[in-house]
């Protein structure tokens, strides 16, 4: 008899694993593979970011405008990959936070938890205005007649709503809503694309890629900005807990993401680059509109602002998806109060963690656009807090991950090059760009500077207080081990192994 | 569990199968806690190949990562390749008593039956799953299913799981009973013309309907002696 048949005959009993994962109270392995997909697809809302994003990145990068998208999807790419280090080998919902700190330690784990979570609220932020700017477009453009702000406001209030209610009733509700959405509206731009592009026809080459005036703050900072259109990309890592089979869901719903969106972008950044080239180079708020309607697309271009609009309200969901299961991670392992790693008792959804999230993600927005703000302005400042808090957290995951496998006896040449290359490039390009926007004086650095000092104050302060283990996961439970017999002193309350079963008395 | 995913061979894939299974040896051979390290030395084989395999074998829960990350274990999915899912076919006079019987039941009813000394499950309430069937079937006395066909034999086991009220609960009551929690489970014993142990049939739920009230056990009863001619 082999060993393996020996082992499944009379399994021995394996005593280190727990009864319940620390991560109880959420809707464990419930969310499939689609639902996965939905969530990184929905927070980077390609759909709207193809429409944000290029004008942004050609502001900066000028003529190398389409080489710059392709070195960001490149870095995406280096950077999903390293994440994956982590995720194909346990489940969080921490996410990057869980990740640094099983690499790196404590503060430097508590330093990524603040700047993911500054890049998820601010996008949130973010995609809730873009959400407003283009619905108050769509409807001015019917009603010529009414006052944008009112409706900018109003539509902001809708957005809130529909946010708060889907986040309090689960993800999949959330998540579903959000893939047809992007679906629907990157079909719409894409075959608006397609039509333009039949319509400009062959442009020159030049008008590509034309190096004279491109700079390295440029080519860095529309990096930087590029980079930003793929973010949200990791965030189905935080439904580690929930997901299906989530060592295999996980990893591919990253991947993916990453790929579908950089080609998607390099679609769009042609389209529009050569576009503008065709009618005079202009970059204005809405440039895909403005081709549109020079091309006769107009109506269509409208119904694409229907897609914009539901894109950026769909990426304030995922993205506070993500969040709130980050500050649930956060208080599950005592550094938030345990308020914060509340779970709703009928929607398995963490509402402890919604209840301090949504209201400032909401309120701000109006806040904003009522103090007559422009939103594209406020939209500016905004992109540039959260990117800084995206790459600051993907490059401490990135140095975090080589130590990682390192410290499991896992480490491989392979892995360690990209990681380093993902980190130094992101290193790089956010230097670059943050001092040529500090330069040109944009706001958005000093706020982030504010943000960053009262994060490292924030650790500080609760680093004087003694912390236990943090970085904790989603722990395999006794019952899916051969022979597992839970540890003492961690009994279950039925939620993994015992519940509708038959039990026995398990003591051995 | 996983469901639904299509699997999919290409030609190449032959030798990756056996290098999944002499992985799963090995993990066998030494043990709960292994490490990858251990494994690609123990097995010879590249060190990033090793990593790449256990790492898809964690994903398909065959293996378990330890709570700290570095070592390995069997996962309860391994025993699916032992073959241990047999399919049962259960008569339609067999069906109607357990549908009838699931009818008036608040809980899971779910009919077993015993084969060559394993537990095969014949037909699961899918109205109330069980939560752990590949538990049931690999530590079955864990479980009051798995622990009746000791009860039978009167086989107890000093340590182990079976204890002498269980013995004399079936003698006197024809059920048996076990609690853990506010859950609970009671089950009947299904026999042949001969007596014999064939199967059983079980309730499964909150634990005051086992401990508060006869019906349960007494409707459990008949529809256990209503199937032993329709099933042996």
């Amino acid at each position: 008899m082999s060993a393996l048949e020996e082992a499944i005959e009379r399994p021995e009993a394996v005593r280190s694993f727990a009864a319940r994962s620390p991560l109880h109270g959420l809707d464990r392995h419930t969310v499939g593979f689609a639902d996965v997909l939905a969530q990184s697809v929905a927070a980077i809302a390609p759909a709207a970011a193809s429409a944000m994003a290029v004008l942004m990145v050609a502001d900066l990068a000028g003529g190398a405008t389409v080489l710059v998208m392709a070195l960001a999807t490149i870095i995406t790419f280096l950077v999903a990959r390293t994440i994956n280090q982590f995720t194909r080998r346990f489940a969080a919902s921490g996410s990057l936070y869980t990740y640094a700190a099983r690499g790196l330690g404590t503060t430097a784990g508590l330093a990524t938890g603040a700047a993911i979570v500054v890049g998820y609220a601010f996008i949130s932020v973010f995609a809730l205005l873009g959400g407003a700017h283009y619905a108050t477009m769509l409807v001015t453009r019917l009603w010529p007649q009414l006052p944008a702000t009112p409706i900018a406001l109003g539509a902001l209030a809708i957005e809130a709503a529909v946010l708060a209610i889907v986040l309090v009733r689960g993800i999949r509700l959330s998540s579903r809503v959000a893939l047809v959405v992007e679906l629907v509206s990157v079909a719409l731009i894409l075959l608006l694309l397609i039509v333009l592009l039949v319509q400009i026809g062959p442009i020159h080459p030049a008008a590509i890629f034309s190096p004279d005036d491109v700079s390295v703050a440029g080519v860095a900072g529309g990096a930087v900005l590029a980079i930003t259109a793929f973010v949200g990309f990791e965030s189905s890592a935080t439904l580690g807990v929930e997901a299906r089979s989530p060592l295999k869901n996980i990893p591919r719903a990253i991947v993916w993401s990453v790929g579908v969106a950089g080609v998607f972008y390099l679609i769009a950044g042609y389209t529009q680059i050569a576009g503008a080239d065709a009618i005079g180079g202009t970059t204005s708020v809405a440039l895909l509109d403005e081709l549109a309607s020079r091309f006769g697309l107009s109506a269509w271009a409208a119904v694409a602002d229907v897609g914009i609009a539901t894109s950026g309200l769909a990426c304030a969901i995922a993205s506070t998806t993500a969040l709130t299961r980050i500050v649930f991670a956060l208080a599950r392992d005592g550094v938030a109060p345990a308020e914060l790693g509340r779970t709703h008792r009928r929607h398995r959804t963490p509402v402890g963690a919604i209840a301090v999230a949504a209201p400032p993600i909401t309120l701000v927005p109006i806040a904003v656009v009522a103090a007559g703000v422009s939103p594209w302005d406020a939209m500016r400042v905004i992109l540039l807090i959260s990117a800084s808090g995206y790459i600051v957290a993907y490059v401490l995951v990135c140095i975090a991950a080589p130590l990682f496998l390192r410290r499991i006896g896992e480490v491989t040449a392979g892995s360690v090059i990209v990681a380093v290359s993902a980190a130094a490039a992101l290193t790089g390009c956010l230097t670059v760009y943050l001092a040529a926007e500090a330069t040109a004086g944009n706001p958005g650095v000093w706020l982030t500077v504010g943000i960053a000092v009262i994060a490292a104050a924030l650790i500080r302060w609760r680093r004087r207080a003694p912390l236990g283990e943090v970085g904790r996961y989603d722990e395999p439970v006794a019952a899916h081990v051969l022979g597992g017999v839970a540890r003492s002193g961690s009994a279950g309350d039925g939620n993994g192994s015992a519940h509708g079963g038959e039990p026995g008395d398990a003591d051995g | 569990m996983t469901g639904g995913d299509g699997v999919s061979i290409s030609a190449r894939q032959p030798t990756a199968i056996h290098s999944a299974l002499s992985m799963l040896e090995a993990v066998a051979a030494m043990g709960a806690g292994v490490t990858a390290r251990q494994l690609a030395e123990h097995l010879g084989m590249p060190r990033a190949t090793t990593y790449r395999l256990l790492n898809l074998l964690v994903q398909d829960e065959y293996l378990v990562r330890t709570p700290d990350l570095t070592g390995f274990a069997l996962g309860t999915k391994v025993a699916l390749l032992a073959g241990s899912i047999a399919v049962e076919r259960v008569p339609r006079a067999a069906r109607d008593v357990l549908e009838r019987t699931r009818a008036s039941a608040r809980g899971g009813i779910h009919l077993v039956l015993y084969r060559d000394g394993r537990v095969v499950i014949a037909d699961e309430d899918p109205d109330f799953p069980l939560s752990n069937r590949l538990g049931l079937q690999h530590e079955p006395t864990r479980y009051a299913l798995g622990l009746l066909p000791l009860v039978v034999r009167g086989e107890v086991v000093r340590g182990e799981h079976v204890a002498d009220d269980l013995v004399t609960e079936l003698r006197e009551q024809g059920v048996i009973r076990t609690r853990d929690g506010q859950r609970g489970c009671l089950v009947a014993p299904i026999t042949d013309a001969s007596g014999a142990l064939a199967g059983a049939l079980s309730y499964s739920g909150p634990r005051r309907y086992i401990d508060e009230s006869d019906s349960i056990a007494v409707s459990v009863l008949a529809a256990a002696r209503e199937l032993g001619p329709l099933l042996t």
